[in-house]
């Protein structure tokens, strides 16, 4: 299914011309959108984004809109009637860009494989840049997975400490 | 005859609260519905009947059931407006018709699915619908829209669930909306129908993330009644402890959210800590972070079960240093309440037309509260009141109480349940059906459950939910556009829990 043909060029490859640095001087930012899911992980990225794990600092942030955005955010399984939503904030994000999928939902399906109103994950449809699985993954784990993303652990304290991080990178 | 007495005067079912009408009894009661407050839970259909379930006596279920003829029905929407939701969905999923029902939109199906009517005995071709739904407009707003029309979602970059929500403005004003759903439906009932008994289960865990707990607890109860079983009365207060931890962390998400929305940063970020102060102290002991999978049929299921009276007294005396600075400063943050004040009100009438309990209910003048009839809270639940005009203010300041009665309860807990073991009795799945609920952080979450040969037959869930999206639609007309945002969190509406 050609749903999304992910043209990740540059901005985190090595070799690749960068076009603008990223990094806390200037953040990765984030569109998020859920696909169709519990919920669970829309909660744990809001618990990252508000304060006690610092993501700004690390060098993220979220925005309002895919214009803005470098990277799409997906959580949930995909339903075929946010397919078309997700098509249209991919086409509208600037390039270069890139697919982060948190959580087993948009990985594999997860909970939710392909029946008449899902198709499952993303894996194998799309290019994903980044995947960080769980059910849902810790805000840590999140945060560990996007700062993988600069081949770095993430700085300072964190609040909660629990599970170590198992995201994979593609 | 009242509509009670029009169920009972059904013939007699297997289960012996459920009765089987015919269709003039079935239009009999809903005209005896129109005239009575008998609470209404909802409907659901399994291919050949339909079944409307009713609490007459807190939580002592009533069920009456109507063979399907021609695959159509007598609809219940006339005498009870969130009906509506329930019958669209049936006709989205069966292809069952509901005669004379307020409104006969697709809920979820919006002829994008590989099949029309999946669940139907022989499932329709695939919906043709190419490219993103559009929205349908009811036919009051067809025939009275003036003004500028916009939209609002699913895809809005705020960490929530995917939800539309159609506009007509006036200015700044709103003066009409709808909403449009079924993005986040993931095909529950169809998943559940045949599942295992433990895969039913975790399921259940994840019809919407923020519930989980008490989404579990009200399935283990439907299936232990089922089975004619009762847990102890140990393992009965474990679960009260993961009911209540989760109404602590979902009430603090939610007025993190508001004050977000409301502009007070620091507020906001002071709640989301304080929430996360409490999920170190737990995610170790319990298991996770979300407490999902932790209650499972016939027990619970914690990582380290001796340690929970430990952990209550801990968070306890977390409670006690961080939330009463907490509510002062939320009382106290200057243009905090002033901004939320008179927003999104939700008045009884309201409230009685769509049928909403849980904390929107209690801030609107409402005294609704499961726990008060569930034996395992004997003891534990005390009544309390608040502030009742129903304005998102008063939505935020319940919430606000309702943490600390639950730290209270946690506090109680503590000592009690010492070094508790938990554990699981195992379960033989006779056929059979059964209810159970539970009070989760937004309302009354009740599941009927069916088992054959050992499985999960069929299951329907309640969710406060749907009435939250009809109190939704019926709060925004003369609010002003920046506030959906607010309205929207205080009520909470959320796709996830609502398209299944």
């Amino acid at each position: 299914m050609g749903l999304i043909r992910a043209v990740f060029d540059a901005a985190f490859r090595q070799g690749g011309t960068r076009l603008k640095p990223v990094g806390p001087r200037w953040p990765l930012l984030l569109f998020h959108v859920d696909t169709g899911g519990c919920g669970g992980c829309g909660m744990e990225l809001e618990a990252l984004g508000a304060g006690a794990y610092d993501v700004q600092g690390a060098g993220f942030g979220f925005v309002q809109s895919p214009r803005a955005a470098d990277v799409l955010l997906i959580t949930g399984s995909l339903t075929r009637t946010m397919a078309p939503v997700l098509e249209a904030a991919w086409q509208a994000m600037p390039t270069p860009k890139g697919v982060i999928c948190v959580g087993n939902c948009a990985i594999d399906g997860g909970f939710f494989p392909e029946n008449y109103t899902t198709m499952g994950g993303l894996d194998r449809k799309v290019r994903i840049d980044l995947r960080i699985p769980g059910c849902p993954p810790t805000p840590l784990q999140v945060l560990e997975g996007l700062c993988s993303l600069f081949g770095k652990r993430p700085e300072g304290e964190t609040s909660a400490d629990h599970g170590a991080g198992s995201s994979t990178s593609s | 005859m009242d509509a009670e007495a029009h169920i009972r005067a059904g013939a007699e079912t297997e289960t012996p609260w459920r009765y089987r009408l015919d269709e003039l009894a079935w239009r009999d009661l809903v005209d005896g519905l129109k005239q009575s407050h008998l609470p209404f839970v909802g409907v659901w259909c399994d291919g050949v009947d339909v079944h409307a379930l009713f609490l007459p006596h807190g939580v002592q279920p009533l069920a009456a059931t109507l063979a399907l003829e021609d695959g159509r029905y007598p609809a219940l929407s006339p005498a009870r407006a969130v009906s509506s939701l329930y019958e669209r969905m049936i006709f989205d999923l069966y292809g069952a018709e509901a005669m004379w029902a307020t409104d006969v939109r697709p809920l979820v199906d919006h002829e994008v699915w590989s099949n029309t009517t999946p669940l139907a005995a022989s499932p329709g071709p695939a919906g043709g619908h190419k490219g993103m739904i559009a929205f349908q407009p009811s036919d009051a707003w067809a025939a009275e829209t003036v003004g500028v029309m916009t939209g609002i979602g699913p895809a809005t970059g705020a960490r929530e669930t995917p939800l539309h929500t159609a506009l007509v403005l006036d200015g700044e004003t709103i003066t009409r909306a709808e909403t449009l759903s079924g993005y986040a439906h993931r095909g529950l009932t169809q998943r559940w129908k045949n599942s295992r008994v433990d895969d039913a289960c975790r399921l259940s865990g994840r019809v919407v993330a923020g519930c989980s707990a008490a989404h579990q607890v009200a399935f283990c109860q439907a299936v232990e009644a089922a089975c004619g079983e009762t847990i102890g009365h140990e393992v009965a207060q474990l679960r009260v402890v993961l009911l209540e931890l989760e109404r602590c962390l979902q009430h603090l998400y939610t007025l993190g959210g508001l004050a977000r929305e409301a502009g007070a940063l620091l507020v906001s970020s002071r709640c989301m800590w304080f929430r996360e102060q409490i999920l170190t102290e737990t995610a170790p002991v319990i298991g996770s972070r979300l407490l999902m999978d932790h209650c499972v049929p016939g027990g619970v299921n914690l990582r380290a079960a001796t340690e929970i009276g430990t952990l209550c007294t801990r968070i306890a005396e977390l409670g006690e240093e961080i939330y009463p600075t907490l509510v002062e400063l939320w009382q106290g943050y200057a243009g905090l309440a002033g901004r939320m004040a008179g927003v999104g009100v939700v008045n009884s009438a309201v409230l009685e037309q769509v049928g909403l309990d849980g904390p929107v209910a209690r801030a609107g003048g409402g005294d609704c509260d499961c726990r008060r009839d569930l034996r395992m809270y004997d003891g534990l639940w005390r009544f309390t009141a608040g502030r009742h005009d129903g304005s998102v203010e008063d939505r935020a300041a319940v919430l606000l109480d309702e943490i600390g009665e639950s730290l209270r309860m946690l506090t109680e807990l503590g000592p009690r349940l010492g070094l508790t073991a938990g554990g699981r009795i195992d379960l033989t799945y006779p056929d059979g059906e059964g209810v159970g609920m539970a009070e989760g952080p937004w309302g009354t979450i009740l599941y009927w459950v069916r088992l054959q040969n050992g499985r999960v037959d069929q299951v329907f869930m309640r969710d406060p939910s749907a009435s939250a999206l009809l109190a939704y639609e019926a709060a925004l007309p003369g609010q002003a556009v920046a506030d959906i945002g607010l309205i929207r969190a205080s009520l909470g509406v959320n796709a996830a829990a609502l398209d299944g």
